[in-house]
């Protein structure tokens, strides 16, 4: 970055349009796992497989699930989440500390390597959604949560908008507590419960009289995950007015309660007029390619 | 001069008994929980609406005049201690519940709603906000998110940040930024996250969307007793380990249990620590949970159990624990409340160096923690009718802090930083991990108008160097109880 700025020249991170381009391929080592803390620090090139497998040796896991196999950085960078959003929050939910490197070199820590802390800004935040414009995200520090003993999935058919806001107001006004629900819509909603085998057995049965539909195996939630992988643009909506979004949205896969959904046709987002101050005065030499 | 002008300014946009300038009653808004700071601002402006709040930046902005938001005034780290010369805005006029969505489950308020009042708009349909600073019924909304507040129950339902999903934010030179709204994970650099937790330096809320969850089915609390500290962490990390979750652990020592026994009589077994263990969720996982963290506590030596069978043993078994600090206020003429976090591995060493201190400094420490989240509230007790104590109490509390740094934790875990902390800031961060905090901080507030002195260490504050830990006895009777 140093050089780069120095040199008048472009860096663009982890993707082509640069004059030099920033790979962290070879930034993969687990720096430390804490199993008593529930915490890890990981360097950003790792892919999300790896670190849960090493996790898991441990029975724990980081509760990000987004399609594909995306690295941590890549995760942090482009705001990446899958099902498990719905009850363990999007990775700005999840990381508690980060290092950064700065377009003009300057290497920077913000949080540590606790669940609890509320000394200074809160960066690693800002740098969630980021997209490599502001700096290069070199090293995460992530809340981890114990790996659920078991997991049970149904899905409802539904191809009416207003019965699948039906469905999902008696799911989530409940005493569920799913770790997914989510609308491939048209077509079906999808739940996941995650606890105890016993505790997830009773969960199932308590949403198939609640909700009918048929039990799942995980393959109903590879299929989401293709579905979303495939999908070019996101979309928000409110979460209260399930049914007036669906009206018109041909087709989405749809995280109901966080009022977002992934749909094949690439939308157009433009940063806040904040977020360009932010960024010029993290990067104002212009060296980040945007 | 500056503050004239905007006083004048003022008069024309808001109306007269908006704005105090009387001596005596500018002194009301001179401090907030930490009593020690005190200044008297120049003006305090009580602001009815988002207009109100933007006319007095900009009248600020453009004279270039300092400006502190303020809410309850319950902070304890110094936050809203306003700065000399320049203006206090009060939000406490703004206390309207703007809109309840339950289908969304989403709550707007304006800055100045009280904490509990969020979970009062929502409790008739079974839904409440999970924040839960022990300052509830009279913080409000704004401060929370000025400090990203957290409460007994964060270790498993998280922090404000965890909880807004919108902001509407005055920036300090006087536009209206609105971020977020009812959907979550927005496009872009999350903004919204680092906004909360700012401590007033980056703007001010008048606009605050937040989401509310479903009460869970069932909650237990149990009790436990143990011989030492050290045995009790072991099974707090055991039951984590074991992939329980429960939504609040607390810890009490021996002092702090022979304290509050004394005090409320809540029934407490003798025990070199207690634990609280507040277990939540649907009822057949609890069932689970309570049978498995039973087996856990007795495995590591648990004295005695016991687990609540009603909402009003519930309440018995928090009795002691909601007393604690007030308890402390018996047994001691005085006493400093640090707050500091370890990671949970290291409690026992952070503990076991409290104890070294206790005979370096012949003072006692009472210690309640979140056990959970390793967040500790050491409570150093001494006499400040003996000369010297107090100045050894204070530079007990900040040696506690630094043992928690040095065990990879932080300078706060709840309270914020505040004035009170900001010259320790270099003990955690280095200049460059500051100078790119400050970044952001130029990004919005370019002037540095928006709660000035807080947070970060400045030569003015702390001298050339990180100076001695500066009074700060605490105030015992509040506004309310304190964790």
């Amino acid at each position: 970055m140093r050089r780069a700025t120095a040199e008048g020249l472009r860096v663009s991170i982890e993707r082509e349009g640069g004059d030099v381009v920033i790979s962290t391929s070879r930034l993969t080592r687990l720096l430390e796992h804490e199993p008593g803390d529930l915490t890890c620090i990981v360097e950003a090139g790792m892919r999300l497989s790896e670190l849960q497998e090493r996790l898991g040796r441990h029975d724990q896991a980081l509760m990000l699930d987004p399609p594909g196999d995306p690295t941590i950085g890549a995760c942090l960078a482009a705001g990446l989440s899958g099902p498990r959003r719905h009850r363990y929050g999007a990775v700005r939910d999840l990381v508690l500390g980060v290092t950064i490197v700065l377009g003009d070199g300057t290497v920077a820590h913000s949080g540590g390597r606790v669940v609890k802390n509320v000394a200074g800004y809160d960066l690693g935040k800002l740098f969630c959604g980021s997209r490599g414009r502001l700096g290069l995200i070199a090293a995460v520090a992530l809340r981890l949560h114990p790996r659920p003993a078991a997991a049970r999935s149904l899905s409802v058919a539904t191809a009416d908008a207003g019965e699948a806001q039906q469905l999902v107001q008696r799911a989530l006004r409940s005493q569920l507590v799913p770790s997914a629900v989510d609308l491939l819509w048209p077509g079906r909603l999808l739940l996941l419960f995650e606890g105890g085998e016993r505790a997830a057995a009773a969960q199932l049965q308590t949403a198939q009289a609640l909700l009918a539909g048929r039990e799942e195996d995980a393959g109903a939630w590879d299929e989401l995950a293709e579905r979303q992988a495939a999908a070019r643009g996101r979309v928000w909506f409110d979460p209260g007015r399930l049914a007036e979004f669906l009206a018109e949205t041909p087709e989405a896969v749809v995280r109901v309660a966080a009022g977002n959904a992934y749909v094949p046709n690439p939308v157009e987002h433009i940063w806040p007029p904040l977020a360009e101050r932010v960024r010029a005065e993290f990067d104002p030499g212009g060296v980040l390619v945007a | 001069m500056g503050l004239d002008r905007v006083l004048h300014e003022l008069e024309g946009a808001l109306r007269p008994e908006q704005l105090i300038r009387e001596p005596a009653e500018l002194r009301t808004y001179e401090c907030d929980g930490l009593t020690a700071h005190r200044v008297v601002p120049g003006l305090v402006v009580l602001a009815e609406s988002t207009a109100d709040v933007q006319a007095a930046v900009r009248a600020c902005n453009v004279e270039s005049v300092s400006f502190v938001a303020r809410g309850a005034g319950t902070g304890l780290s110094g936050g809203a201690v306003p700065v000399a010369d320049g203006i206090v805005i009060s939000l406490t006029r703004m206390k309207r519940v703007l809109e309840v969505d339950i289908d969304a489950q989403r709550v707007t308020v304006q800055p100045g709603v009280t904490n509990l009042e969020v979970t009062a708009a929502v409790a008739a349909e079974g839904l409440y906000y999970a924040p839960d600073p022990s300052s509830q019924q009279v913080c409000t909304i704004g401060g929370n998110v000025a400090e990203n507040a957290g409460g007994a129950h964060c270790l498993k339902y998280g922090f404000t940040a965890n909880h807004v999903t919108g902001l509407k934010m005055v920036l300090p030179d006087g536009e209206l930024a609105e971020l977020g709204g009812k959907a979550l994970d927005p496009d872009g650099p999350d903004l919204l996250g680092v906004l909360v937790g700012s401590e007033g330096t980056l703007g001010i809320a008048t606009e605050i969307t937040v989401r509310v969850i479903r009460r869970p089915e069932v909650v237990t609390t149990l009790l436990a007793a143990f011989d030492s500290t050290d045995a009790a962490g072991e099974a707090v990390s055991a039951i984590i380990a074991q992939g329980i979750l429960p939504s609040a652990i607390e810890m009490m020592d021996r002092l702090m249990v022979e304290a509050v026994e004394q005090a409320v009589h809540a029934g407490y077994p003798q025990a070199g620590a207690l634990l609280l263990v507040d277990l939540d969720g649907p009822a057949i996982q609890v069932e689970d949970d309570v049978v498995a963290v039973e087996e856990i506590c007795r495995a590591n030596g648990a004295s005695e159990l016991r687990s609540a069978r009603s909402d009003a043993e519930r309440a018995l078994f928090w009795k002691g624990r909601k007393a604690a600090f007030a308890a402390m206020g018996r047994i001691s003429p005085s006493y400093y409340v640090q707050d500091g976090v370890v990671p949970r591995t290291k409690l026992p060493a952070v503990l076991r160096r409290i104890r070294e201190l206790e005979h370096e400094h012949g003072l006692r420490v009472g210690n309640v923690f979140h056990a959970g989240d390793g967040n500790l509230h050491p409570l150093v007790l001494y006499d400040d009718a003996v000369p010297g104590q107090a100045e050894q109490a204070q530079h007990m509390a900040k040696k506690i802090l630094e043992a928690c740094v040095d065990a990879g934790g932080s300078l706060t875990g709840e309270h914020g930083i505040g004035l009170d902390k900001a010259c320790e800031m270099p003990l955690l961060f280095s200049e460059a991990d500051l100078a790119t905090m400050q970044r952001l901080r130029r990004s919005i507030d370019p002037k540095g108008l928006s709660n000035p002195g807080k947070v970060f260490p400045t030569p003015r504050l702390c001298g050339e160097v990180p100076g001695p830990y500066r009074m700060h006895p605490l105030e015992k009777a509040g506004l309310a109880q304190r964790f």
